[in-house]
């Protein structure tokens, strides 16, 4: 080959590269932004850490992106998809994001490994968990679990916290046989029968029924049957409570108040979070509306939402510790700081 | 080389993409017969959408709009595209100079090679993870990701190309005074280019796989997202038009690779004609 040619093929790679990058590049700006509104010019960057993949009850975060709330508090919010709250409780304590979603009982277990995070507000008022089974099965109580097989993954939150919840309904924890799954598998691994028993979220229950008739699907939610344990909330980390309390005092008025307005507008809110995610607004608006139960509290009609109860948190601080072996060297005030809840709370009147 | 000569040359190439095309009309057809297939066993035994959607179901999902989702497939095709082509095109650059550098040096070899036996060994589900938590988000994650799955095929094959080279020749240019570096350029890297070719279709496939693995576990765009996002849900038809799309991206650079393959080694065609 003469070194035109070769030079000719070579100029023609570069270029088929070279247009591949800037269409490529042109894709980014694609993705879309909150309209901008009037904004002080330089805003301060919150990497905000989510507990999973898109779930209904992500709309706010969008809703407040949408509507430009965040960019009105001089807040540049990049809301970064999850993988599971371990995950998060890892990000968060090596800064690696600002805040982050997690079950509150990881953030509490990892602190007293060293970890130096913090909640700072509620997301769910009820805990979630939850365990699926077809009604065929014979379950009629929790307690008929014993001796059935459970899928349920490796590092979830319902795995971790089954210990404390067994013990409260008298069951030993050992006497289920679990099976580890993918997180996706979970409605599959009941739809198939591979398992008797599915752990999992009481929100993920319009997916549960898209591939079992719901009529013949049966569910107890652990918080019906005593497991008072906080759930989803938001953690810090202790040296952003120094270092920047006012943003965090932003951001969850922001968010609390993007919260007051999914729950009045889920509809909407799910129209909003279909515009930044593939998602089947049908579904997600039902698992929405699933989530919206576990804001129906008085807790939350009287404080408003994300409201901390100090006697709660003690309470799931001490199921942490009496559960799930955790040896405890602070005190359950330690591993929480209400003072940035937003003031007026946004209160429920549902 | 004359106008003629070039004529020729495109001519040739013409002719080879004209008999490829005819090959694999065969295959064409097996595919259509299976999605045909497909088609009248959801139709014939009515399952549900859930379980298995109809291939006209996927492409119904891809190219209409839909009232209850936006799925933006561009947004998504072209990100995954990128990951794709700047993965193939990283894994297999960074792939080649290693293993030069390895022929290169014996010494060198015989120290790395055991451990890029190592990590090619790592299970890529279980450090993708890990390598999320050091690097965050981003295509720069999918490209690491894709070239640890990919960068050992292309590494191996071209150190084997590099050093099947006939004894007698590498004689004759000690010989006639060749030095190392002449050795490589004119005798050595030329008679690998149809190893690394073969280590470049696997790694084509592989860079795909890559790149989705990638996707699975640490994006916000690009169809490995739009599956994992739609299985949570039990949503499975956007599934379904994902994998379609990503095997044909799979095939596509895949003959990109065989395109340039023939491009870069006319010869080898030549041979093969009668």
């Amino acid at each position: 080959m003469s070194k035109n040619t070769r030079k000719t093929i070579f100029t023609g790679i570069l270029l088929f590269f070279g247009l591949a990058l800037l269409f490529g590049g042109g894709t980014k700006e694609a993705s879309p932004k909150a309209p901008a509104k009037e904004a002080p010019k330089t805003l301060e960057k919150v990497d905000f850490q989510l507990n999973w993949k898109i779930t209904g009850d992500h709309a706010p975060y969008y809703v407040a992106l949408e509507k430009g709330w965040y960019k009105e508090e001089g807040l540049d919010v990049n809301v970064i998809l999850g993988q599971g709250s371990g995950y998060t409780v890892q990000v968060i304590d090596t800064k690696k994001a600002d805040i982050g979603i997690s079950d509150a009982p990881v953030p509490i277990t990892n602190r007293a490994k060293g970890a130096k995070v913090k909640i700072i507000g509620i997301i769910f008022d009820k805990h979630p968990n939850c365990m699926y089974f077809w009604k065929s099965s014979g379950i009629t109580k929790p307690q008929d679990i014993v001796g059935k097989t459970v899928a349920v993954p490796a590092t979830d939150g319902h795995k971790v916290m089954w210990p404390a919840f067994a013990k409260q309904i008298g069951v030993d924890p050992n006497s289920v046989k679990f099976v580890n799954i993918e997180p996706a598998a979970k409605v599959s691994a009941l739809a198939s029968k591979n398992a008797d028993v599915v752990f999992e979220l009481y929100t993920g229950k319009p997916f549960m029924e898209k591939a079992i008739p719901p009529d013949q699907l049966g569910y107890f939610v652990w918080s019906d049957y005593g497991f008072n344990a906080y759930a989803h909330s938001y953690i810090t980390h202790d040296d952003t409570i120094k270092s920047r309390p006012e943003m965090l005092r932003k951001f969850l008025k922001v968010t609390y108040r993007a919260w007051d307005y999914t729950l009045k507008n889920p509809a909407e809110a799910i129209d909003i979070l279909g515009k930044y995610h593939p998602i089947n607004k049908e579904d997600y608006l039902a698992n929405l509306k699933v989530v919206m139960d576990f804001f129906k509290t008085d807790r939350y009609k009287n404080n408003g939402i994300g409201y901390i109860d100090p006697a709660r948190m003690r309470e799931t601080v001490d199921l942490v510790a009496r559960y799930m072996n955790v040896q405890m060297n602070f005190p359950p005030e330690d591993v929480y700081d209400a003072s940035f809840l937003p003031s007026p709370p946004f209160k429920y009147n549902w | 080389m004359n106008i003629l000569q070039v004529s020729a040359r495109l001519k040739a190439l013409a002719r080879w993409v004209k008999q490829s095309v005819q090959k694999n009309l065969n295959s064409i057809f097996v595919v259509l017969g299976f999605f045909l297939f497909w088609e009248a066993v959801v139709w014939i035994f009515q399952i549900p959408p859930f379980i298995l959607p109809a291939p006209s179901t996927a492409l119904s999902h891809l190219l209409f709009p839909r009232a209850d989702a936006n799925y933006r497939w561009s947004y998504h095709i072209s990100s995954t595209v990128l990951a794709i082509g700047l993965s193939f095109i990283a894994t297999s650059t960074v792939g080649i100079l290693i293993a030069i550098a390895l022929a290169w040096s014996k010494r060198l070899k015989e120290i790395v090679l055991p451990a890029f036996v190592f990590i090619n060994s790592l299970p890529i589900i279980a450090i993708a993870p890990i390598i999320l938590l050091w690097m965050g988000y981003g295509v720069f994650t999918n490209m690491v990701i894709a070239f640890l799955v990919g960068f050992f095929p292309v590494v191996i094959n071209t150190i084997t190309g590099l050093e099947a080279v006939e004894e007698d020749l590498l004689d004759l240019v000690r010989y006639l005074n060749a030095s190392k570096l002449q050795v490589f350029l004119k005798i050595r890297i030329p008679n690998a280019l149809p190893y690394i070719f073969s280590g470049l279709k696997i790694c084509s496939t592989m860079s795909i796989v890559g790149a989705i693995v990638g996707e699975f576990i640490a994006s916000d765009r690009g169809l490995g997202y739009i599956i994992i996002n739609a299985q949570y849900s039990m949503n499975t038809p956007p599934i379904f038009s994902s994998l379609i799309l990503i095997s044909l991206a799979g095939a596509l650079l895949f003959t990109l690779v065989s395109l340039l393959e023939r491009i870069l080694m006319p010869w080898t065609a030549l041979e093969a004609e009668p």
